[in-house]
């Protein structure tokens, strides 16, 4: 305990002898550490972003399906009567429900919508229009018209892409075809009553909201959906909530009634540009420390050669290599701690200027950017997450370590009387 | 006395048995001691002397195992440093052997009190114990009131008379010191050695100089004289 206390003491008390070497190394890790803090927040805000984006745009951040349906899209793949019941159920339960921002029934398939003019292949999403309001982003993205109402029967939310390939206005009757729940090809007569425009043209050439009601009176499936998607207040409480809903409906799973699909398994193409800006930032971050770790090797390798005398005396007074190689070590450590707990400060700040109003980007990009199947808004809110504090923290005092151990080694090495003849 | 002559004498302070210390420089080799036979008994004050390169100092760092002997062996409280580990004899050192440098060598970060307290710090000490060992020494050699001045504002002769208490604060049973007067004036001089006659007297430590200095010489009690790594003569006084 007392060696411990003396090697903090002297390692800071060292770290204070050469101030500007010290204040200069500990800079640019604070820099370092508040650019990691500031730029992993604002990776993570905009990741949200799109997550979020694409859930609304999609089936949520999770979905439940009958198991065949991810792959086939067809009616015949919806949930049954009961398995719907128990999945509405089971995200009503306390534990879960914390978590529930809204969740919606969707008859989705996909057919063919005409007008004189022609034909087009359309994604068809029947929905309950007052919970899907909550739910999608797309009564947002109104250009024209209204969104669907709860009293609605034979009206359909188009996109503009549709409506210009159709030759399609508001009030313009158009026929939705689709194989019913009994296999057969059965067409609906509705009207237009809204237009959108999401930026997504594959959005806004194919999909057609109509009411779930008739949808399921045209495609004889009753009450039946193909989908509950489930929005969360939060994309990191996905997995947890996954697992919770997987435990409570092992039943159902087990007989092959549903699944429960994460907006990763929904959206591949989404996660996948989640994971790859992801690894990017990672290398920067790497490339970014590297050149720091750089520095501290230089600083305490400039400190261990300078103080060859000094370790030598630690030595003949008792020190063991080890012991010495350990206040190499120590003052490494402090140094990067001290100054990487400043960094992550520094960084936490900035990420707090910018949480109210977000950091607008929209000099480089517009409103009607799209990534991945989402839109991509300009202005970014920063994302506090204390994992990421902890991780970079943790990241900026191995890289401490790490940069010191050369430095250590070579403390360790020294030849104790050819050291205390240095510099007489 | 033969100086060749040893015995195998368990409690004395220092033995070495053929003790050599080669050095390879460049492409030949450098015989820094030569077959060193030598039996220093505890209580003793002795200087080992001899002109530049007789190799004084590398003896001294081989009894201090701050060097290891190419051959024979080296004894110190009864523990042959050879077959020590490195861990081994950075315990002895601390436990046993007290070291006075020619530059001081005070840890410049640290207070006069802190540097000489030191070595009871790495032997666990407390803090009390600590604090009323050095205000002791401390007050015995003059230097009350300085503990809290750094290194670089303290004479040349505080500085060595703190390096000083720092070897005997432990109370090892050995203080091994190297030129401890050359960077010194003679008042300074003085006052140093007279302190260490007066530890060596009142405590029994055993003090070894490896010097040049007539001044140390004159007060030594046993006077080693080493001509190119070997013992040209051992006198008792």
């Amino acid at each position: 305990m007392a060696r411990n206390t003396t090697l903090l003491r002297l390692a800071s008390r060292n770290l204070r002898r050469y101030l500007r070497r010290t204040a200069l190394t500990a800079s640019a890790m604070i820099v370092g550490g508040a650019l990691m803090i500031f730029s992993l927040s604002l990776g993570d805000g905009g990741h949200e972003d799109w997550i979020a984006s694409g859930a609304r745009m999609g089936s949520g951040h999770l979905s439940i399906h009958a198991p065949g349906f991810q792959a086939s899209r067809k009616i015949e793949d919806r949930l049954s009567a009961e398995a719907r019941t128990a999945a509405e159920r089971t995200l009503g339960l306390p534990s879960i429900a914390e978590h529930v921002v809204v969740m919606v029934p969707q008859l989705a398939i996909g057919g063919l919508a005409s007008s004189p003019t022609g034909a087009r292949p359309a994604q068809i999403v029947g929905v309950d229009p007052t919970a899907e309001a909550t739910f999608s982003m797309l009564d947002d993205k109104l250009v024209e018209g209204r969104y669907l109402e709860a009293d609605d029967r034979l009206a359909a939310y188009i996109g503009t892409g549709m409506m210009e390939a159709l030759d399609l206005r508001l009030g313009s009757r158009l026929v939705l075809t689709a194989q019913d729940a009994e296999g057969e090809i059965s067409g609906q007569l509705v009207r237009v009553v809204g237009v959108f425009k999401s930026g997504v043209p594959e959005i806004d050439h194919t999909l057609v909201h109509v009411p779930l009601s008739t949808a399921g009176s045209w495609l004889r499936s009753g009450g039946d959906v193909t989908t509950i998607a489930v929005l969360l207040d939060r994309s990191r409480a996905v997995p947890g909530v996954k697992r919770a809903l997987e435990r409570a409906l092992a039943a159902e799973i087990t007989v092959g009634a549903l699944t429960v699909l994460t907006w990763q398994e929904s959206s591949p193409e989404l996660n996948a540009a989640v994971r790859i800006d992801d690894m990017g930032n990672y290398v920067w971050q790497a490339i970014m420390f590297g050149i720091i770790a750089l520095g501290i090797v230089n600083t305490v390798l400039m400190s261990v050669m300078y103080r060859r005398r000094e370790f030598g005396l630690l030595q003949a007074l008792g020190f063991t290599p080890r012991q010495t190689g350990g206040l190499v070590i120590t003052e490494g450590l402090a140094l990067t701690a001290i100054s990487g707990f400043l960094g992550v400060a520094v960084g936490l700040f900035l990420t707090w200027l910018f949480f109210r109003n977000g950091l607008d980007f929209s000099f480089t990009w517009d409103d009607n950017f799209t990534f991945s199947g989402v839109v991509v808004d300009p202005v970014i809110i920063p994302l506090f997450s204390v994992r990421r504090v902890v991780q970079s923290l943790a990241f900026i005092l191995m890289i401490g370590t790490l940069a010191s151990l050369y430095p250590a080694w070579r403390a360790m090495r020294i030849d104790v009387a050819e050291a205390m003849k240095f510099e007489r | 006395m033969n100086p060749m002559t040893t015995t195998n004498d368990q409690t004395a302070a220092v033995r070495t048995q053929d003790v050599w210390k080669i050095f390879a420089q460049e492409a030949e080799e450098v015989h820094a001691v030569r077959g060193v036979q030598l039996e220093i008994q505890p209580g003793e004050f002795t200087a080992m002397a001899g002109p530049s390169g007789s190799g004084k100092t590398t003896l001294l760092n081989l009894i201090g195992g701050l060097t290891r002997a190419t051959r024979g062996h080296v004894w110190v409280a009864g523990r042959d440093l050879t077959t020590m580990s490195n861990r081994a004899l950075a315990r002895l050192r601390l436990e046993q052997i007290g070291f006075v440098f020619q530059a001081y060598n005070l840890l410049p970060v640290l207070t006069a009190a802190e540097n000489a307290e030191f070595p009871l710090l790495l032997q666990g000490h407390n803090g009390g114990d600590r604090r009323a060992r050095v205000r002791e020494l401390f007050e015995r050699t003059g230097l009350a009131g300085l503990e809290d001045r750094r290194p670089g504002k303290l004479s040349g002769g505080q500085q060595q008379r703190v390096a000083v208490i720092r070897a005997v604060v432990g109370e090892p049973a050995l203080v091994l010191a190297d030129e401890p007067t050359a960077n010194l004036d003679s008042a300074a001089s003085d006052q140093l050695l007279a302190m260490m006659e007066e530890l060596n007297r009142d405590f029994g430590t055993t003090f070894v100089f490896a010097t040049h200095d007539p001044r140390v010489m004159e007060r030594a009690r046993r006077l080693v004289r080493l001509v190119d790594g070997a013992i040209a003569s051992d006198e008792r006084r």
